[in-house]
């Protein structure tokens, strides 16, 4: 092709390799339950209809160093799990990791790992991942002009129960003009008609194998048989002692088929819960911004009727006209406070509503299915 | 839950040479387990080692068990080296540099050995095994363990893990020569690693090795149609060892009827009762869930459109404002209005915000 490919080209999906999958899984689920961030490297390729990410290697972040400045906190109305947890998640972006970054991806470059970082990772548990620590962590990566940087997230509480739940994010580009102005009030979102659906956008994910692996995968756990048919085992206890059968770890993952939801919904409903309050928090402090606002154009406007009156009697009295406007000065209109944090709580409500729409499907089809079984000859 | 393959004759465990642990070393065999994520990096890296080298090696770690007996792999790095036939180079500072950088990350993992990718171990391998169980930099004074992960194409993907001990006629052979002793080794892994590990299995009896990763429903259905499969293949049995077609098996009779028998008897109105309110707790907590999710779209929508009322200039406001004061006295109504009027920008607006937020709520 004689053109150049477009710098803008957007990404249309995502391709991991299983040694990331695999990589990702062990630093969540050691790092549980404090979120596990870390860097994904690989590289972008270009084709017809869109660039593809292709994601070869991963490594963790350290947990960031104490002293991180204390303007982060300050915005976090709503509850933060720890304070080492604050640190974690708000890893990739402190500046002792970016330079962790640059060294280990400079060593990796000698051993033929792909030196170009292609976003990064964190782990979360049931859902619970949209907060300012992911936006920020994400528009750090993406505020590079023509940049093909992914957020995966990975929720170790689902995997562990049985569907294995990976999902790729980027910022939407309306969302980045926004946060890049810095200003969330009322009439800079007027303007852009920003939704809270719309701050997130989903990527389809693929996982990928290298031909070694696909080998190594066929041979596990044991030799393709060599004969056609297996001899019967000569006692139970052959059955269940013969390690090649009792023990596979590639077999069928049965887990999806356990009935029991209270795990879940109780997780889910303690989620939604927190969820309400942050978005109560939100409330009183934009009511208690209206308040205040609407205190101090009372007073401005009395303190102005005033001055029209001691203009006038000055007018008569022929002297000097005082100041209409020194009003400005004189009183401070309250700052209204940002309105992303209730925007990130409705789309995180969002998160778990899907959640859970998921999780009532597969349950409803397999309630459906026991009951069938149970008692045959019933149709529901 | 792990793997394990071959059957290990028990040697006493060499010793370091001496040892200066405080609690004695046991001879007890050392066995190894190790993570999947550990061998898939093993794999990639060999996949992209340069194209002259025929194996790379790397440095494996982990943790260790208290007294030394089990050694976990967790993690490992590539680490760039140069073999030819006279002498071998090992990047040191490279080694060194990884080991501190990982270690930052993860501080609980340290040293505990090596790994190449060619089964072969030959004089090259014991100087690097002895530079790795050294004092100081090495696993002193554990041994070091060395990982053989055969990646020949065409041929089987053979790992093997081995602890060594000096041997040498003289004390400056000893230093070039090792006695690997091969250790047990198995793969471990956890839940979620299972499911991770399922979805990968699956890839690989596809084409392209690669699998779009799926929704919860569709992963249900594929573990339903493997079952409805092995159901399948057991009643074939069944039905073919009745018509006298196959052979019989008393230990896999008795096995499908013990398992058979674990379907548990209950009467219908008890499960449909069950059924019932499993069924309505999930939808409760759907519907609540899509109701929250509705009421804050609302109060977001609420909160933004409030100024648009307050700028308009026209009766709507106005009516809802008129409405709410006929409840009130007529003087403070017309107080009301007045005001208004007098700040009619920001003061009314942010009134008919106040008014409505009961609602938005």
């Amino acid at each position: 092709m004689a053109e150049p490919n477009t710098a803008s080209a957007p990404l249309k999906e995502v391709q991991i390799e299983a040694l990331v999958v695999m990589r990702i899984i062990k630093h969540s689920t050691s790092a549980f339950p404090t979120p596990a961030t870390g860097c994904l490297l690989g590289m972008d390729v270009a084709d017809n209809i869109g660039t593809q990410l292709q994601v070869t290697n991963c490594f963790p972040f350290p947990a960031a160093a104490p002293d991180q400045p204390p303007a982060q906190q300050e915005q976090q109305y709503y509850q933060q799990p720890t304070d080492a947890a604050t640190l974690a998640a708000g890893a990739p972006r402190a500046k002792s990791n970016v330079a962790y970054q640059s060294e280990m991806i400079k060593y990796l470059r000698e051993v033929n790992v792909d030196a170009q970082s292609v976003g990064w990772y964190i782990s979360t548990s049931m859902g619970n991942f949209v907060n300012q620590n992911f936006i920020e962590n994400q528009f750090f990566y993406q505020k590079v002009t023509d940049e093909k940087t992914v957020a995966l997230v990975f929720d170790v509480g689902r995997s562990s129960a049985g569907s294995f739940s990976l999902k790729a994010y980027r910022l939407s580009p309306s969302f980045m003009a926004s946060y890049r102005e810095g200003k969330f009030n009322t009439e800079a979102i007027q303007k852009s008609n920003l939704r809270y659906q719309d701050i997130l956008v989903e990527l389809p994910l693929q996982i990928h194998n290298s031909h070694l692996l696909t080998s190594f995968l066929h041979q596990l756990p044991q030799p393709p048989p060599t004969k056609n048919a297996l001899d019967f085992p000569s006692s139970i206890a052959d059955l269940t002692h013969d390690p090649n059968i009792s023990s596979n770890p590639l077999a069928p993952n049965l887990d999806h088929l356990d009935l029991s939801i209270d795990p879940f919904m109780e997780k889910t409903c303690d989620l939604l819960l927190d969820s309400i309050e942050a978005h109560q928090t939100e409330q009183n402090n934009a009511q208690y911004y209206q308040r205040s606002l609407a205190r101090e154009q009372t007073k401005i406007q009395a303190w102005q009727a005033k001055r029209k009156q001691e203009n006038q009697l000055r007018g008569q009295q022929k002297q000097p006209l005082l100041d209409e406007n020194e009003w400005t000065k004189l009183f401070k209109l309250p700052q209204e406070p940002s309105r992303l944090e209730s925007m990130l709580v409705g789309r995180q409500v969002e998160q778990y509503a899907r959640q859970v729409d998921g999780f009532s499907a597969v349950v409803s089809g397999k309630m459906f299915g026991v009951r069938g079984t149970m008692l045959p000859g019933d149709i529901a | 839950m792990g793997t394990s393959q071959n059957n290990y004759l028990h040697l006493a465990r060499p010793l370091a040479p001496a040892a200066v642990s405080t609690t004695a070393p046991s001879t007890a065999p050392l066995s190894v387990s190790l993570l999947p994520q550990a061998l898939f990096s093993i794999l990639d890296h060999a996949s992209r080692r340069p194209a002259d080298q025929e194996r790379v090696i790397g440095t494996l770690l982990g943790t260790r068990s208290e007294d030394g007996t089990e050694v976990h792999i967790t993690n490992c790095y590539a680490v760039p080296h140069t073999e030819t036939a006279e002498q071998v180079e090992v990047d040191m500072d490279y080694q060194k540099a990884m080991l501190s950088l990982h270690l930052r990350s993860t501080p609980k993992e340290v040293l505990v050995g090596w790994y190449a990718t060619s089964g072969e171990l030959n004089t090259f391998s014991a100087l690097i095994q002895n530079f790795y169980g050294q004092q100081g930099e090495g696993t002193f004074p554990h041994p070091a363990v060395h990982l053989t992960v055969s990646t020949a194409p065409g041929r089987d993907v053979d790992a093997r893990t081995y602890i060594s001990a000096p041997i040498g006629v003289t004390a400056e052979r000893a230093a070039d020569s090792c006695l690997f002793i091969p250790v047990p080794h198995e793969i471990r892994y956890g839940d979620a690693e299972k499911s991770g590990l399922e979805m990968i299995a699956i890839a690989k009896e596809r084409e392209d090795r690669s699998l779009l990763l799926q929704t919860d429903v569709e992963t249900l259905e594929r573990a339903i149609e493997q079952v409805l499969e092995m159901l399948e293949r057991v009643s074939n049995y069944v039905s073919n060892v009745l018509d006298e077609e196959a052979e019989p098996s008393s230990a896999l009779g008795q096995f499908l009827m013990n398992t058979l028998s674990l379907a548990p008897k209950v009467d219908a109105e008890s499960v449909e009762r069950d059924f019932n309110n499993h069924i309505q707790d999930v939808l409760l907590v759907s519907y609540l869930a899509n109701t929250i999710r509705t009421q804050i779209d609302l109060s977001n929508r609420l909160a933004t459109a409030a100024l648009t009322m307050g700028h308009a200039e026209g009766a709507p406001p106005t009516d809802a404002q008129q409405q709410d004061n006929k409840q009130q006295s007529d003087r403070g109504g017309r107080g009301g209005r007045g005001g208004r009027g007098g700040g009619r920008s920001r003061g009314g607006g942010d009134r008919d915000y106040q008014r409505e937020n009961p609602l938005g709520l």
